[in-house]
């Protein structure tokens, strides 16, 4: 059941940060399409937005592999 | 279906990566220990790993224990390895693998010199060496009075200009700014290198620890603290410029949010570390249960597609490790920032220079 847990877990990990950083990035293009010279900005606020998004998607990730691992039983 | 899936991750997990390990330890003992596991690789050892040819591939590192003994008496011991640990007859290893005292007692602090600590140090002392030699030039007038010389200097301008004006002075408030880029710039440099260490041959990822990150996210987090102003601790714990009753919500929350900063610090910098490493090791895994479930042509089969996507996948860690080491000092200046920040508030609660430039305006 820990397996199935992890496996399920980590699909919906991967989804959810899917989402996040795909509307992440698609707003900071628009972004630097019509404001080309804001790119720079654009471009750091972006990375650190999508590392906050990282950040809780790994820690699921982690979890999933503790599940998977048995880690805790 | 799940049994079967069950084996197949099993396998996986802790089929070796090395080839001729794999198959005499499958033809000659069958249950002998796995040669190179999954966790094995990432977590923390007593040995320093070496080619096979020095040592036969394990340099021990000295064990150091406070500890108590039944008696009640504190002692502080230190051996050259662990085996050297056991040999004196005050230490036994239980079925678990982990050190005890023989003769009852508990130890209370394990001070022992481990890999990811040896590398820890290593990164640390790279980025140590590599500033002071770089100082020693501009003292010498090289990058001051003529242009920066040779690529190590150059390199290291670009770096350090880099955290200063982009990292530091972007996020801090100016005067305050300068203060900070020898932490952060530190914080660049030695994660970088810890980060980088870990693809090199028989290394580890330091940072693929959790201790290690942690104790980072703990020194940007005292740092944060003791050059918090006024007006941070007044948005802790007395949020102005909002009804008294939201207060008793938001006090609390702002008190969580001082330690979930560094807490998240840490958790991303290691999942991130982590997640490569296990990657890598999955999908080298992937050629041996092809081998192991269809024979030793579908492992060669699948070994071309393995190590090709492996050799991009390097090429990925390389840009996540400096990424990773950019967001960590990136997100440091921030909070760092964050606290530090002047701003003034009037009876009202508004931020002062909101007013003024609507003033302005």
């Amino acid at each position: 059941m820990g397996l199935l847990a992890a496996g399920i877990g980590a699909g919906i990990v991967a989804l959810g940060a899917g989402i996040g950083i795909g509307m992440i990035g698609k707003s900071a293009t628009e972004s630097i399409a019509r404001q080309p010279e804001a790119s720079g900005d654009i471009r750091g606020a972006m990375i650190l937005t999508a590392a906050f998004i990282e950040g809780v998607a790994l820690l699921g990730a982690v979890i999933c592999i503790l599940l998977a691992l048995g880690i805790g039983q | 279906m799940i049994q079967t899936l069950r084996r197949v991750f099993l396998t996986l997990l802790f089929l070796s990566v090395s080839t001729s390990n794999t198959f005499a330890a499958d033809d000659a003992e069958g249950a002998q220990e796995p040669v190179i596991d999954v966790m094995g690789t990432v977590a923390d050892h007593d040995y320093f790993k070496v080619p096979k040819f020095i040592n036969g591939g394990k340099l021990y590192l000295p064990r150091i224990f406070y500890w108590e003994t039944a008696e009640g008496e504190a002692k502080l011991s230190a051996y050259a390895s662990t085996k050297k640990a056991l040999a004196s007859d005050e230490f036994i290893e239980t079925d678990e693998g982990a050190i005890v005292p023989a003769g009852g007692g508990s130890i209370k602090v394990d001070l022992s010199i481990t890999s990811h600590l040896v590398y820890f140090w290593l990164g640390m002392g790279l980025a140590v060496i590599l500033t002071i030699m770089a100082a020693s030039r501009y003292k010498k007038g090289i990058g001051r009075d003529v242009e920066p010389k040779g690529a190590m200097q150059n390199i290291f301008e670009v770096l350090f200009v880099f955290i200063r004006d982009d990292v530091a002075r972007d996020n801090i408030d100016a005067h305050k700014a300068d203060r900070y880029v020898p932490f952060l710039f530190t914080m660049f440099m030695g994660i970088s290198f810890m980060n980088l260490f870990g693809l090199l041959p028989w290394a580890a990822t330091a940072t693929a620890d959790l201790t290690v990150t942690a104790t980072l996210a703990l020194v940007t987090f005292v740092i944060t603290q003791f050059s918090g102003t006024k007006d941070h601790w007044a948005h802790v714990f007395w949020f102005p410029g909002v009804p008294g009753w939201v207060r008793f919500i938001l006090t609390p929350v702002e008190i969580l949010g001082l330690f979930t900063k560094p807490f998240a610090l840490a958790i991303r910098l290691f999942a991130n570390m982590l997640s490569g490493k296990i990657m890598i090791i999955a999908i080298l895994g992937l050629v041996f249960i092809f081998a192991d479930l269809f024979g030793a042509g579908a492992g060669f089969g699948v070994g071309i597609f393995s190590v090709s996507l492996t050799v991009v996948l390097y090429a990925l860690k390389v840009f996540v490790g400096l990424l990773q080491a950019y967001i960590f000092t990136l997100l440091s200046a921030v909070f760092i920032g964050m606290a530090a920040e002047d701003h003034h508030h009037d009876e009202e609660g508004y931020h002062t220079e909101h007013i003024a430039e609507e003033v302005s305006a």
